[in-house]
């Protein structure tokens, strides 16, 4: 290692939604062009294998000053995770996050969804969040906001029926998402309210 | 009362799918299996299904995962997600153990003897890569029975 | 009998194609040997340890042998293999990867049937029975191997063009209050979230409405 080449700073972990990406500030060698490489150790690593690191190859000799860990922060166990510069032959000592990243801290937002009243059909869309989300959808017919109707969803980006709605009547509905493998869910989304008989609606 | 480990097994199942034709390729062993020979899984009691499963688990992660390293990225770093994952759910496992809702009975400590002595008859980086390729019988089984 | 000569090229791509758990072992002819090759076949039980012939794909020209029968227990897992002959001389044996019948074999999508009153369409799905020895066997339907299967069904209004969805895990959806005198087209798959398995969907069937009385 070169003490020329300075270790990485500034190394943080972004995670929403279960997107986990690791940022760090550039290391500016003027006229020169650096490169990255990222590893990351589980908590398995760290108990049962000699505390060994693993390369992320799609960050190795990178330019970029992020690299995305969501494939392989797939167990819900703290993270060690490290970077460092290199220009030609020459590499930066390690810089390290600063303590651990368990991906149960992730942020969660909630859905974003667009309800349809179709005839006496209400029917709920949701954007996808990704393969480890499914959605808790409650609905009521306003005014009886003591018996609301929850139903799980797992399509997304399909207009998915949820009752019949009574001639004329309102209904509402809000959504937060839920992922399974960390026990979590978001924030409910707002509440949007449509009308039976008309083809009425709201996009957020 | 019964032991409830909530565990993303679909994670997993997707780990071992992505690298399960490299591991499996890499055991040329067809008359024997770790797991599923002479005694099938499939033949376990359900009272003793619990303590089976914490004693797989914590097999796999205290000798298995271990010999398993190769010389493709891809195939590491999928071995390392299964690994931290069998370590998190080991570890709900014992927790169930303390709270004694997950009794070993003479049926599972038997099976998995047999089991060890499946695994102890080879030598180690075999008997671990012939494991890791048999990941699929332990997840079929768990999925089947739990 | 002792082996013969065996510098023939090998047969290629031997693998098993499955549907439904009729589980078919297939492969490709040997690289140039045209016309006149003959096959023979064997498989094992992973664990165990022999092969065994099948008898009824001894000295075959095609290059499929149904090990359906053979491989049935779906909580075991198989090897097959194939030798090749021609002109006295033979290939070596080519081998499958190894074969789990619960993962590897694909699904075909649920049966429908469909039945309407003027305001409602009644749907019932079926999902398919897993391969059986012959037709007096006992039926097993996909839904006794894979407890977690679900169906997906896709309703669309032919006159709106709106298409809805729905998950379900029972085998009936009642869709009330539509239009009388209106046309919709079903169509369903069947959904395994794990091991992740998921069928087509089915060909689309459909029914009008009644005329509003």
């Amino acid at each position: 290692t070169d003490a020329f080449l300075p270790a990485p700073q500034n190394i943080s972990i972004l995670s929403t939604n279960m997107k986990h990406f690791l940022t760090w500030s550039p290391v500016i060698i003027p006229g020169a062009t650096v490169r990255y490489s990222v590893e990351f150790q589980g908590e398995y690593e760290r108990e049962y294998a000699n505390e060994s690191w693993l390369p992320i190859s799609e960050c190795s000799l990178s330019t970029a000053t992020v690299c995305n860990l969501t494939e392989d922060i797939s167990a819900s166990v703290p993270y060690r995770l490290r970077v460092r510069a290199l220009l030609g032959a020459a590499s930066s000592p390690w810089g390290t996050l600063t303590g651990f990243f368990n991906r149960v801290t992730t942020s969660l937002t909630p859905p974003v969804l667009k309800v349809v009243a179709d005839g006496h059909h209400l029917l709920v869309e949701l954007a996808d969040m990704g393969p480890a989300f499914q959605f808790h959808v409650l609905y009521w017919k306003k005014g009886q906001e003591s018996r609301v109707k929850q139903k799980v969803v797992r399509e997304v980006s399909s207009v998915v029926h949820l009752d019949t709605m009574e001639a004329g009547a309102e209904y509402c509905v809000r959504a937060q998402a839920h992922v399974e493998a960390i026990n979590r869910s978001s924030s409910f989304s707002p509440t949007l309210c449509v009308r039976a008989q008309g083809d009425i609606s709201l996009w957020l | 009362g019964a032991c409830r480990v909530s565990m993303s097994m679909a994670e997993i199942r997707a780990g071992f799918t992505a690298i399960k034709a490299n591991i499996q390729s890499r055991d040329p062993i067809r008359t024997l299996s770790v797991l599923s020979h002479p005694h099938s899984l499939h033949k376990v009691k359900s009272s003793d299904r619990c303590c089976i499963t914490h004693h797989l688990f914590t097999f796999y992660v205290d000798r298995v995962f271990k010999h398993c390293k190769t010389e493709d990225s891809f195939v590491n770093r999928k071995i390392s997600s299964i690994a931290n994952s069998f370590l998190s759910i080991r570890r709900k496992l014992g927790q169930c153990r303390e709270q004694n809702n997950c009794v070993c009975g003479e049926e599972s400590t038997e099976k998995f003897k047999q089991i060890l002595a499946n695994y102890e008859g080879l030598n180690v980086t075999s008997a671990a890569m012939k494991s890791l390729g048999e990941l699929d019988i332990l997840l079929d089984w768990m999925e089947k029975s739990h | 009998s002792g082996e013969l000569y065996c510098s023939l090229p090998n047969p290629r791509n031997v693998h098993f194609e499955s549907i439904n758990m009729q589980n078919v072992l297939h492969w490709s002819p040997p690289e140039g040997t045209g016309k006149g090759v003959l096959y023979k076949v064997k498989y094992s039980v992973y664990g165990v340890g022999k092969w065994i012939r099948k008898p009824e794909c001894r000295n075959i020209n095609r290059t499929w042998c149904d090990l359906s029968s053979e491989t049935s227990d779906y909580e075991e897992q198989y090897y097959a293999s194939v030798k090749a002959f021609l002109n006295g001389m033979c290939s070596d044996w080519m081998e499958t990867t190894r074969f789990n019948p619960l993962t590897d074999t694909k699904i075909d999508p649920p049966m429908i049937s469909v039945s309407s009153t003027d305001k409602s369409i009644s749907i019932i799905l079926t999902a398919p029975e897993k391969w059986k020895r012959s037709p007096d066997k006992e039926s097993v339907s996909l839904l006794q191997v894979y407890p977690g299967l679900q169906y997906n069904v896709s309703v669309l209004n032919k006159k709106t063009k709106k298409r809805w969805f729905f998950s379900i895990s029972n085998n009936t959806l009642v869709v009330p209050w539509l239009e009388p005198g209106t046309a919709y087209c079903v169509s369903a798959q069947i959904h395994v979230t794990t091991p992740l398995l998921d069928s087509g969907f089915s060909k689309e069937h459909c029914i009008s409405t009644l005329k509003d009385k």
